[in-house]
């Protein structure tokens, strides 16, 4: 009898040894490593950066960014803002789905509606509210018509609004789109084993050339380690969100290199200005700003691979005013400031941090504290699991007196960082300076980008007066290529298989 | 036999409605996951609307009750994350369990039954001593670092396998190493302890007495009855080796249900986590109650009531 | 021999004589069993840093210094003598912290097993005494309680209520109750048919008397023995929740906390994950070894656990 149960477990396990094997990794494919798998292939629907990176291959948009975040024009042959509250596009001729279908002003009215309908329940809200409709003047012309005046458009069409090819979509629905996509872009799907890998091959008739690169493999390894020895094995062309300390394996002459930019991610720690409490004081939040010495925490705790920021914006955001520097370093004024203030003897003190969201913040956390213990402020640090964090202590207004939280702006806009972060009301905003409140509304309702950079310069100004945040600080991003491959580090976080190559 | 086993599959559906009822409520006691599905920049207004159109707005007793009717009709929803049916999600992932799961059992018990009984046999002497030693380590390696060595040491540095994702048995090893290693551990252990208490019962000694050869006495006799406890290890470590393999599947990437429910999970995506923990409990239900059936057949004393 | 008789034999000596001799047997064979006092000595090393880690620890387990992180152990290039085993990623002593982390994990494992004891052995005593419909309703919890995945009650619990000491205490707690429970039933189940109950039941004991003097003290030397084994297993549970982020909070020192923090570095850093878990390693293996002995000499039957 326990024989043939052993049998059984063998015939078992050789049945099921030979499971689908990973498509050929051959010389001609590029295995492209992220962290997790994207959850969708709906463009419309997510708002993740490992999805953003399959989608890229995948689907087009009227803009895009250049690999130093410069606007230009993509399936957008031309445009131009036709009044406050329109804005019209010419779209290329002649581009075509991976399914034979044309592309043409019918298919952004289509995709753009789609987005702005609530009914819909897409995870992209961006333009709900935003957009009254989309008007088509001719099969290559159309215009977008908004309901208020909205000078981001054209960047954030930079990121959102792929077109999708109608008669494929309505005939069988999202839910099979969403496992089976159908775009213009550079690469088209072939397969897509849950959390195993996806694989793309080469879009021959792309309206910008065929791809070099003849065939794309994305797989998820969640564990950075593991990540690692998937580039060290040569498993792996490019792996994606490396840990500083784990950058001296991947640096193996003729094998892999490593690559780094600076990322659009900015990490911060915010105030809660409207709890009671001596965060409350502007003095105690300057004496903490002045506390911390970021320099040292970021050059031991990321290896330097941080750059201090003295506002919410990096130099590639629109709105960055460069004359506004972060606080010095300076633990004997802080002292001064907390005794002014009325602490002479310092006060408890509680800094809430997720755990593993973002790269070491709980070393982070942890490092600021032990700077704040050293200027006589008794401070903890308390870790929440991600759902936690954001349900019950962010959505909840419930992170008082201070909190860390990342942000990654991908539309390069001064506006989507201050106003969900800053104006009063808004869910993951904790101050109410109404002086900032006012800055905001005009930011956004204004067309004229001269004067609205000048409005996010004073924002700026504000926002360090008033200390609203301790410390920001921008990410460099790690990754790690191997040596057959060409291709440089973005800012935006962005996998463009399209512009890369393998060296002969 | 029959009357038995229908009644253990009606206990069952109790424990699986039982199951189900406490993941609805656990999970909502740790709030909607409106602020897990709501892009960054949402508004309070659509925050509270999309409340109410997914309904969790409802009193939990609706909203259980709109679950349960689905779930009669084997539909758990669609996932919040995913957009796509929760059970499908499941279920895709489930051939990549199973293969790992039976693979790591069948290692575990490759190398623990005859460690266990060579141990027992040779009791007290070095034999046993590196045995057990070797299975208490086994039992308290953090399966993390298990993983991790591995993939340094085997995969990075000697080339012998790859080093994560699922393709063919090569991919297989390590990660079944790893998890099986656990399960090894015990089982070598209670291998032991119950070849001991077999071998020392009368009618061992007995057999002995009478001239057959000590090898045959214990490959014949000792080895069926000592069995016994040891089966009822390998079901109740089955069924959590199906759920519990999360740490190795992060580790090793392998695209199991494991890493699918706790990323479910920490995701608050409720009918992910409704469905895998359905399937898995059901599995764990099922092997139990073939444990016990199995029962009876090594041990013909066992009568089940 | 009639029960009498056994009664009349067990008296031949006096009570105070009986306890003294029975001790000193103790003692000896405790002596004899070299694994044994392995295991004593480790449980004796650990309560006895827990209470004068102040005294033996070289540096303050939190201070910390970024200055000084991820330096490697003294014997490593880059070591440096103050800090024997190296210091973490925020420039903290690894010895210091490990003595520290002596009392967490004390405190944490002696509690919620007390706790889950305490639990577990109600529910078995009212299951096995009295039957029928009391005895199923708790089996199927029982049930519902193994298949439910340990993580969703862990979330859960913790995220609700707050990671602090006295939840997880809980949690872990409520995860254990089981084997006590199916044990003590088990007992309870062969004992209450036996002849010195019914004597007490004619006699015109009630069934609350029953239960606590005669039938529980019959109870407690498996109980006992289960204690110890699942004493250990609460040290990993520990590790394993802080493992999930749900463990003690920063910046107090636990070796699960340690091991779940050095997870990242092991490739580069492998001593701040090592230390802690070789730790463990060597206290799970001695209060197993301990364990073991005890039920050698407290009740052979158990040989099952």
């Amino acid at each position: 009898m326990k024989k043939g149960l052993i049998l059984f477990f063998i015939l078992l396990f050789v049945a099921l040894a030979f499971g689908p094997a990973n498509a050929a990794r051959d010389k001609d494919t590029i295995v492209i490593v992220q962290g997790v798998d994207p959850t969708t292939m709906d463009p419309h629907n997510h708002m993740e950066t490992p999805a953003w990176n399959l989608h890229i291959q995948l689907f087009d948009t009227l803009l895009q960014r250049d690999p130093n975040i410069k606007m230009e024009k993509l399936m957008a042959e031309s445009y131009r803002i036709v009044n406050d509250k329109t804005w019209e596009f010419k779209i290329r001729k002649g581009v075509k789905f991976h399914n034979g279908e044309d592309c043409t002003a019918a298919n952004f009215k289509f995709s753009l509606e789609r987005m702005a309908d609530p009914k819909n329940k897409l995870r992209q809200t961006v333009f709900q509210g935003i957009i009254e409709k989309v008007e088509v003047m001719d099969d290559y012309t159309f215009r977008i018509h908004t309901k208020k005046p909205y000078p981001v458009m054209d960047a954030m069409l930079c990121v959102y609004g792929q077109p999708l090819p109608i008669k494929y979509f309505q005939e069988k629905g999202p839910e099979h789109f969403a496992s089976n996509p159908i775009g213009t872009g550079p690469y088209k799907f072939v397969r897509w084993v849950k959390d195993d890998y996806i694989l793309l091959e080469a879009n021959e008739n792309y309206f910008r050339g065929a791809p070099k690169i003849k065939k794309v493999m994305f797989r998820p390894i969640p564990e950075a380690t593991t990540r690692v020895a998937a580039l060290q094995t040569q498993e792996a062309d490019i792996v994606t969100n490396i840990p500083p300390h784990l950058m001296k394996m991947m640096d193996w002459k003729g094998r892999s290199y490593v690559s780094k930019a600076p990322s659009v991610r900015v990490i911060f720690m915010a105030f809660d200005t409207t709890k009671p409490g001596p965060q409350a004081d502007k003095r105690v939040r300057q004496a903490i700003a002045m506390g911390v010495n970021m320099e040292t925490n970021i050059k031991k705790i990321l290896d330097g691979n941080g750059i201090r920021l003295g506002s919410p914006l990096t130099d590639k955001h629109f709105g960055y005013d460069p004359s506004v520097k972060p606080y010095d370093y300076n633990p004997e004024k802080a002292k001064q400031l907390l005794a002014e203030a009325g602490y002479p003897n310092g006060f408890d003190f509680i800094l809430n941090s997720p755990n593993g969201r973002y790269l070491n913040d709980k070393e982070m956390a942890e490092a600021v504290a032990g700077d704040l213990r050293k200027i006589g402020i008794r401070a903890n640090v308390k870790t929440f699991e991600w759902g936690h964090y954001m349900n019950n202590m962010m959505y909840a207004h419930n992170a008082a007196p201070a909190y860390i939280l990342g942000w990654g702006n991908t539309s390069f806009d001064a506006d989507f960082t201050i106003n969900p972060l800053m104006r009063t009301g808004l869910l993951l905003s904790n101050v109410s300076f109404p002086k900032l409140d006012a800055l905001i509304d005009e930011g956004i309702s204004i067309m004229d980008q001269k004067k609205r950079q000048k409005i996010y310069s004073d924002a700026a100004k504000v926002i360090k007066d008033e200390v609203a945040w301790g410390w920001t600080y921008q990410q460099i991003d790690i990754y790690g290529v191997n040596e057959r491959v060409n291709w440089k580090a973005r800012t935006d976080e962005r996998l463009v298989a399209f512009d890369m190559s393998f060296k002969k | 036999m029959k009357f038995y086993i229908l009644k253990r599959l009606f206990h069952s559906i109790f424990v699986l409605v039982g199951i189900s009822l406490v993941v609805f409520i656990i999970l909502h006691l740790t709030g909607d996951p409106a602020a897990l599905l709501m892009p960054m920049d949402a508004t309070p207004e659509q925050v509270a609307q999309f409340r109410k159109e997914m309904g969790f707005t409802d009193p939990l007793i609706v909203q259980y009750g709109r679950f349960f009717k689905g779930t009669l009709h084997g539909d758990f929803g669609l996932s919040f994350r995913h957009s796509q049916p929760a059970l499908d999600l499941v279920l895709e992932r489930m051939p990549a369990t199973i293969q790992l799961t039976a693979a790591a059992m069948v290692i575990a018990l490759i190398i623990a039954i005859p460690v266990g009984i060579l141990s027992a046999v040779r009791r007290n002497t070095i034999l046993d001593h590196i045995g057990m030693t070797g299975a208490l380590l086994g039992q308290s390696t953090p399966v993390f670092w298990l993983g991790i060595m591995l993939i340094l040491i085997f995969s990075v540095t000697l080339q012998w396998f790859p080093s994560s994702g699922r393709g063919n048995i090569w991919n297989l090893v390590l990660p079944a190493v790893t998890l099986g290693m656990f399960t090894m551990a015990r089982t070598a252990r209670m291998m032991r302890s119950s070849m001991l208490e077999v071998l020392g019962q009368e009618y061992m000694k007995t057999a002995m007495a009478k001239g057959l050869s000590p090898r045959m006495v214990i490959l014949k006799h000792a080895m069926k009855n000592a069995l016994i406890p040891v089966v009822t290890i390998v079901g109740m470590e089955l069924g959590t080796l199906l759920g519990g393999a999360v740490i190795t599947e992060t580790v090793f990437a392998w695209p199991g249900v494991g890493r699918l429910a706790v990323q479910a999970i920490y995701n608050r995506d409720y009918p992910v986590v409704q469905a895998a923990v359905f399937i898995l409990a059901t599995i764990f239900v099922l092997v139990n109650l073939g444990v016990d059936i199995l029962y009876t057949y090594l041990d013909p004393r066992v009568k089940l009531e | 021999m009639s029960t009498l008789e056994h009664a009349a034999k067990s008296f031949e000596f006096s009570g105070e004589d009986r306890r003294v001799a029975r001790w000193r047997k103790i003692l000896q064979k405790l002596r004899e069993n070299k694994g044994a006092m392995f295991g004593l000595a480790m449980v004796l090393a650990v309560i006895l840093s827990a209470i004068f880690a102040p005294l033996l620890s070289p540096h303050d387990p939190i201070l910390q210094d970024v200055e000084k992180r991820l330096l490697p152990p003294v014997w490593q290039t880059g070591g440096d003598p103050s800090f024997l085993l190296g210091t973490d990623h925020l420039g903290r002593d690894i010895v210091s912290r490990l003595i520290y982390g002596a009392r967490i994990s004390i405190v944490v494992s002696v509690s919620a097993v007390v706790f889950s004891a305490i639990l577990g052995t109600l529910i078995g005593l009212l299951s096995g005494f009295y039957g029928g419909n009391v005895d199923n309703i708790f089996m199927r919890i029982a049930d519902v309680q193994l298949a439910f995945p340990f993580i969703l009650l862990a979330i859960a619990i913790i995220a609700v209520l707050g990671p602090n000491l006295q939840n997880i205490i809980i949690v872990m707690g409520i995860t254990g109750w089981v084997i006590y429970a199916r044990v003590v039933r088990a007992e309870i189940l062969s004992l209450r048919e036996k002849e010195f109950i019914t004597s007490v039941r004619a006699l015109g004991g009630s069934n609350g008397r029953i239960i606590f003097n005669h039938l529980f003290p019959n109870v407690v030397p498996p109980i006992i023995v289960i204690i110890t084994l699942e004493m250990a297993r609460m040290i990993i549970m520990e590790a394993a929740l802080s493992f999930l982020g749900l463990g003690i909070q920063p910046p107090t020192p636990t070796w699960g906390g340690m091991l779940a923090d050095g997870r990242v570095y092991l490739a580069t850093s492998w001593w701040l994950a090592t230390f802690p878990g070789l730790v463990i390693m060597l206290v799970v293996l001695g209060i197993n070894l301990l364990g073991n002995w005890l039920r050698d000499i407290l009740d052979p039957r158990l040989t099952q656990l």
